[in-house]
Order: C-alpha cells, then sequence, then structure tokens
C-alpha cells in the first residue's frame, strides 16, 4: 500500500522540487547576481562588483538547492526560488524598463 | 500522505531497514535520533537525502573529471613523455634572445603571411618552444613545437598527450578538434554545481566531523569501513575540495552565471562583454580586437623581438618570461604581448606588457589589481596549479587522488548501503515478495537499478583507469604514419571504456558475477604495469637510459605507471572471487561482508537470499 502511494506521488514531489531547485535555484542565484551587480557598481568599479556578487551567487545556489529539499511542500520550494527570484530580477531591470516607458 | 510530509519521508523510508536487528550500524546510528525529528534533525536529514541523490546523479562523471583533471596537474610532463622525440633536448637559457628569434625565423620560413602567434618559451618543465599560430583572423592555432637551440620544428608523433585529460576535464572533448566543447562545458559546470551542492550539504550532514577526521576501521567491514572511508577522504582535505569545485566555476563563470555582467556592463548597444573581459584581464578595452570567423587580418611585420625582450627583461627584474604574443590589435597596428612566466606567482593571469612590434616601443601594462578581481585570479590560479613547484604538485596530485577516492567510495557506499536494505527487505518479507522485479528477472536478483548503479560503479571506478591505460599504450602502439593518428589514440581510450561498460553490465546486471570488479581492475592493473615494457620495446626513453642518465622527469613517469598497475592489481586481487566468498564464510554471523565482498552490491543479495 505505501510503497504504490509512495511511487506515485513521491517521485513526482522529487522530481518537482528538484526542478525548483536546479531551474529555481539558478533563476535566484542569477537574479541575486544581477541585482548586487547593480548595486555594488554604485560604490565599486563595475568589475568588481560583477565578480563579488557572482562569487557569492554560488552560495545563493547552493542554499536554494538546499531549501528546495528542506522545505515542507514542493510548492514551497518553488515559492522560495521563485518569489525572490523575480523580486530580484525585477529590482535588476527596472532602471532599463523606467528608461524605455520614458 | 500529502507532499506536505515529503521531506520527512525520506528519513521515513530508511526506517523499516533500521528496526531489522542485523543492520547493525544502520540501528546505531538512528538510535542517536529522537523519535520525533525536531527541526535541526529534519535538516540534517533533508540535507542528508540531498547529498546522496545530488552525488549520485552525476557522481560517475564527477569521478571522471576529478580523475582527469588530477591527471592535468602533470599535463606537461604527459606532453613530453608522450612524444619520445623530444627527448634529449638540451636546456637552454630562455633568456637568450635566440632562442625565441630562432624559432620565429623558423616560423616565417614555414607560413609567410602569419597574422598571430603565440610562443611559450622553454622552461624546467618544458624544454622546447611551443608556438601556436594562424594565418586567418579568427580561426583555430596550429601548434608547432621547436627545438630551442636550432628552432627546427621538432618532427614529434601526433598526439594529443597530457591536453586530452586536460580538455576532457573541463569541456568533456572526444577528439583532437571536437565540436561540442561548449555543450561540454554546461555538463562539466552542472556536474560542478552539483559536486558543490554535495560538498556543503555532505558538510551538513557530517555531525561529527571532526571526529571522523580520525575514524577510519576497516576491520569493521562493509558499510561501516566504506561509510570511514568515504569521511576520511571527504574530511581530511575538505578545504582543496571546496577550493576546486568553487574556482572550477568561477572559472567559467562568464559562461555559467553571465546575469551581473548582463547588466552592470549594459550600454546603449547592448551588453558591453568586451569591457567585462578587458576588465577582468586588466586590460584596455580598445586594444582588444574583435573579429569574425571571416574577417580578413593583414599578416604580421618584422618584429623587432631583441629589444622588445631586453626591454621585458629589465622591467621585471629578476622575473621569467613566460610567452610572447604577436598580433594586431582593434586599431590593427602589430603589437607583441610579453607574458610574465605563470610560475612566478599565485594569481592568474601573470602581468604583461605590451609592446609596439615593428619598433620595440613600450606602450602599455596589463594586470588585474582590485581586490574581487585579485581574488578571482588567485582562486584560477590555485585551480590551475601553474605556480606549483614539484613537491607541492605532488601534493595537490595526491589531494586530487583523494578527491576522485572520496567520489568513489561514496558511489560504492550508495550501493552497499543499498544492498544491505533490500537485503533485510527481501529476507523480512520472503524470497518471491522483490516489488521491483521486472518481466523476467529472476527473484532472488536485486533491483534493476541497483544492479545497473553497480554496473556504471565498475565501468567508471575501474573503467576509465583502465582506459587511461590504454590511451597512454595507445601512444606507443599506434603507427607513426597512422591517419589522424592523434583521433585514433582517443578512439583506444573510449573503446576500452565502452568495452568495460559492456563488461560491467554483463558482470553486475545481466548475469551476476563477482569476476566484475576483480577482471577490470585488474586488466587496467596489467596495462598501467605494462606501460614500462611497452615503452621499453618502442622507444629510447625507456627506464634502462632514463634511469642511468637520471632524467627523473621521464624515468618517473614510467615508475608512477608502474606503482599505479601495481595498486589496480592489488585491489584486482583483494577483490578475487574466491576470497569474497571465504570472507563470507568467516562472517557468516552477518549478512554484511568484509568490505571487499561487498563491493558488487548487486550479487550480494543474490548470493545471501538464497542461501537464507
Amino acid at each position: 500500500m505505501k510503497a504504490t502511494r509512495v511511487n506515485g506521488r513521491y517521485r513526482l514531489a522529487i522530481t518537482s522540487r528538484a526542478v525548483a531547485a536546479i531551474g529555481g535555484g539558478y533563476a535566484l542565484a542569477a537574479g541575486f547576481s544581477a541585482a548586487l551587480s547593480l548595486l555594488l557598481a554604485q560604490c565599486m568599479p563595475r568589475v568588481e562588483a560583477v565578480l563579488t556578487a557572482t562569487m557569492l551567487s554560488w552560495v545563493v545556489y547552493a542554499a536554494a538547492a538546499g531549501w528546495a529539499f528542506y522545505t515542507r511542500t514542493a510548492w514551497g520550494a518553488w515559492g522560495g526560488t521563485l518569489l525572490p527570484a523575480l523580486v530580484l530580477g525585477a529590482c535588476a531591470t527596472a532602471r532599463h524598463w523606467m528608461k524605455a516607458a520614458a | 500522505m500529502t507532499s506536505s510530509t515529503l521531506p520527512s519521508q525520506t528519513p521515513a523510508e530508511r526506517a523499516p531497514a533500521a528496526t531489522a536487528a542485523n543492520t547493525a550500524s544502520e540501528a546505531a546510528r538512528s538510535a542517536k535520533k529522537p523519535k520525533v525529528p525536531n527541526d535541526r534533525e529534519g535538516f540534517r536529514q533533508a540535507m542528508s537525502w540531498l547529498h546522496t541523490w545530488a552525488g549520485l546523479i552525476l557522481g560517475w562523471l564527477l569521478f571522471a573529471i576529478f580523475l582527469t583533471g588530477t591527471l592535468s596537474f602533470f599535463k606537461n610532463e604527459f606532453n613530453l613523455w608522450m612524444r619520445p622525440e623530444m627527448h634529449g633536448l638540451q636546456p637552454v637559457d630562455a633568456t637568450d634572445p635566440q632562442v625565441a628569434q630562432k624559432a620565429l625565423d623558423a616560423l616565417a620560413r614555414k607560413v609567410p603571411n602569419v597574422t598571430q602567434w603565440i610562443m611559450h618559451l622553454p622552461d624546467d618543465r618544458d624544454p622546447a618552444v611551443n608556438l601556436l599560430w594562424r594565418d586567418t583572423g579568427n580561426g583555430r592555432f596550429e601548434t608547432l613545437r621547436m627545438n630551442p637551440q636550432t628552432g627546427e620544428a621538432i618532427d614529434a608523433r601526433q598526439t594529443m598527450g597530457g591536453d586530452f585529460f586536460y580538455r576532457f576535464h573541463f569541456e568533456l572533448r572526444t577528439a583532437q578538434k571536437g565540436r561540442w566543447t561548449l555543450e561540454g562545458r554546461w555538463v562539466v559546470g552542472v556536474a560542478t554545481m552539483l559536486m558543490f551542492v554535495a560538498l556543503i550539504s555532505g558538510v551538513i550532514t557530517h555531525r561529527r566531523i571532526f571526529k571522523d577526521f580520525f575514524t577510519f576501521r576497516p576491520t569493521k567491514g562493509g558499510q561501516r569501513a566504506w561509510l570511514d572511508a568515504h569521511n576520511v577522504s571527504g574530511v581530511l582535505v575538505l578545504p582543496f575540495y571546496l577550493m576546486i569545485t568553487f574556482s572550477g566555476l568561477m572559472i567559467f563563470h562568464t559562461l555559467y552565471m553571465p546575469a551581473g555582467i548582463a547588466t552592470a556592463y549594459k550600454g546603449e548597444n547592448g551588453v558591453d562583454s568586451n569591457a567585462y573581459f578587458a576588465d577582468l584581464q586588466g586590460e584596455k578595452a580598445e586594444s582588444r580586437p574583435r573579429r569574425r570567423p571571416g574577417d580578413k587580418v593583414e599578416p604580421l611585420p618584422a618584429i623587432a623581438l631583441p629589444s622588445i625582450l631586453t626591454e621585458a627583461r629589465t622591467r621585471w627584474d629578476g622575473g621569467r618570461i613566460g610567452s610572447l604574443q604577436a598580433r594586431r590589435d582593434a586599431k590593427g597596428r602589430a603589437v607583441v604581448e610579453v607574458t610574465r612566466h605563470e610560475g612566478d606567482r599565485l594569481q592568474y593571469r601573470p602581468p604583461r606588457l605590451l609592446f609596439d612590434a615593428s619598433i620595440g616601443q613600450w606602450l602599455d601594462q596589463a594586470d588585474a589589481t582590485g581586490p574581487a578581481v585579485k581574488t578571482y585570479g588567485v582562486l584560477y590560479g590555485l585551480h590551475m596549479a601553474r605556480f606549483a613547484d614539484i613537491g607541492l604538485r605532488w601534493a595537490l596530485f595526491g589531494f586530487g587522488l583523494l578527491g576522485s577516492l572520496m567520489i568513489a567510495t561514496g558511489m560504492v557506499l550508495w550501493s552497499v548501503k543499498r544492498s544491505a536494505k533490500s537485503q533485510t527487505q527481501a529476507s523480512r518479507t520472503g524470497i518471491a515478495a522483490n516489488k521491483d522485479n521486472r518481466g523476467g528477472v529472476v527473484p532472488t536478483m536485486a533491483p534493476f537499478g541497483e544492479r545497473l548503479v553497480a554496473a556504471i560503479n565498475i565501468a567508471t571506478l575501474a573503467g576509465l583507469p583502465l582506459a587511461c591505460g590504454v590511451y597512454i599504450a595507445s601512444n606507443r602502439l599506434v603507427p607513426l604514419n597512422a591517419e589522424g593518428r592523434a583521433d585514433v589514440e582517443l578512439a583506444w581510450f573510449f573503446s576500452a571504456w565502452g568495452l568495460a561498460l559492456l563488461w560491467a553490465l554483463a558482470c553486475a546486471v545481466v548475469r551476476p558475477s563477482r569476476m566484475g570488479w576483480s577482471f577490470a581492475l585488474g586488466a587496467a592493473g596489467l596495462v598501467w604495469a605494462l606501460l614500462p615494457v611497452i615503452n621499453a620495446l618502442t622507444t629510447h626513453t625507456h627506464l634502462g637510459v632514463t634511469l642511468p642518465a637520471g632524467e627523473w622527469v621521464w624515468a618517473s613517469m614510467d615508475l608512477a605507471f608502474l606503482t599505479t598497475g601495481l595498486v589496480l592489481g592489488w585491489l584486482s586481487w583483494r577483490l578475487r572471487p574466491g576470497r569474497a566468498r571465504k570472507g563470507k564464510a568467516a562472517e557468516a554471523k552477518t549478512p554484511r561482508t568484509a568490505p571487499a565482498a561487498a563491493l558488487p552490491a548487486a550479487t550480494e543479495v543474490s548470493v545471501s537470499t538464497s542461501g537464507a
């Protein structure tokens, strides 16, 4: 009984979490490095800002992957990675969009 | 049972195995856990689960990346040994301008309209002048190896030499002019990221990380010994693994994580990646030419080499010159870039001086100086280990081997743990109740997935050393005039690996047999141990010549091959079928057996369940 139920839903949820960890985690790390690069570029040379943000983004990626498998639900894995990724991505591209709108 | 309880299901899944009395170590582990896992334990469990699966999924690839990367620490030595025609080159004073001038004259005689060349001057690891050149605007470079005394090209056999291990290590190169290098780099990047995740989750999983440092109980046998071996090899040089993994991600960060560049370097006309690369190297963006494949470039003029070299030497008082490069900059002016030797400092890339090519006037210097760029350069330098002298090089090689061992023991541990679990399940529920039994499989066999893992373990952990040995042997055995000789050598490599996979599938999936590990390792050991013999029969650079002459660069390669062969042979002997059965009889009380016997996980199950 348990085995059959585990197989279907469990595998689906694990797959969902894995995709969230890999894809959502990457989106979060990319959004993080984009936003932080822009922020740091205000107070240091551009290349310094990009490298600092990129180095930190790998840690963010690893943490996001860990979160995706630790959080209670598979939905949490998606929400915990994609939502902050969207926010950070919006911050990183806001200047560009505002310029385009103006 | 909804998805809300899923993370705790992974430990729950393990629980039945723990209740069985005969899985002693499993029970010992879980006895320490509270019945209702608190949050910290839940986190540790989740990380343990992540560690297991992130490690398994690309573990085989990681092993291949790690092992070939480890061999790449001796890339130059492999390059030399695999071209015996280079033997006997006398060491020269690389600061002598004549060395570069003779090589350049020889190139001019050979190719009239060179548009760009890069010349690596001889040093203590490579006695030849290595000259890469092209006569196109943006095509592949051709390589010439030259005698530093005469400048004449050495007619060395066509081989990728140590560059194959190097290229396979970071882009899974399968042919001398492989086409899928970008895709290969992505695959390696994914594997590297999983390694990073596995390392971090592994640290979290090991609550007794300091104690594990001193714990190795090979006599305990079975799963415990493999776990200890995995922990010791994992913890011992953990900083090295973190460094090598993280720097591996950073080296290709412009490919893997370009988001920061895309925002910070966004200009009016899109992303100015050229400016980023220039900043990264400490160069001026306008001096970097951007060319498309079809672009025509004027051939180089005559170059004022002696004055450039003299000037560079005075500017770097006492520093070695590593390489020279002549090219046309963005404005079409011919320039010479002098690069300091990579062994002169930790940070990669070394500083460079820029000269006008025809009049030899100093123009500029290039070096990365900001704190983050320097950090990146040091990470890069640590990964490449070009700075390391021979002692440190061997130490790093040892760390790399330990890393390969950590991955290998982790893979075996997965297998052994699984087989122990399904074994207890099988003995509890009866022989025929094997749920994963799919059409036609004997009920007492391990599930297909476990047998497949066991097979790929053999094919990778034993098959790759075999393939490497065969590749080196092919360097001596393939006829010198063979068509596309360098790729023929690679064909030997991949054929040997493929055969190892077939053998492993036959021995672990189709018809489980204890011969799987033993034979594959034995074959690998035989090939490696025979390498000095093959070398003696086919070249004049064998131990009988190199040892008396004290040519240690050559001799230590042969000796290292022999040692590798003996170690692999010893492993094969430890895992031979007869010994395993004896070990089993001695431990009749516990189904889990000696480490050697536990290796072929799939067969373990079939033997013990039929015996039960």
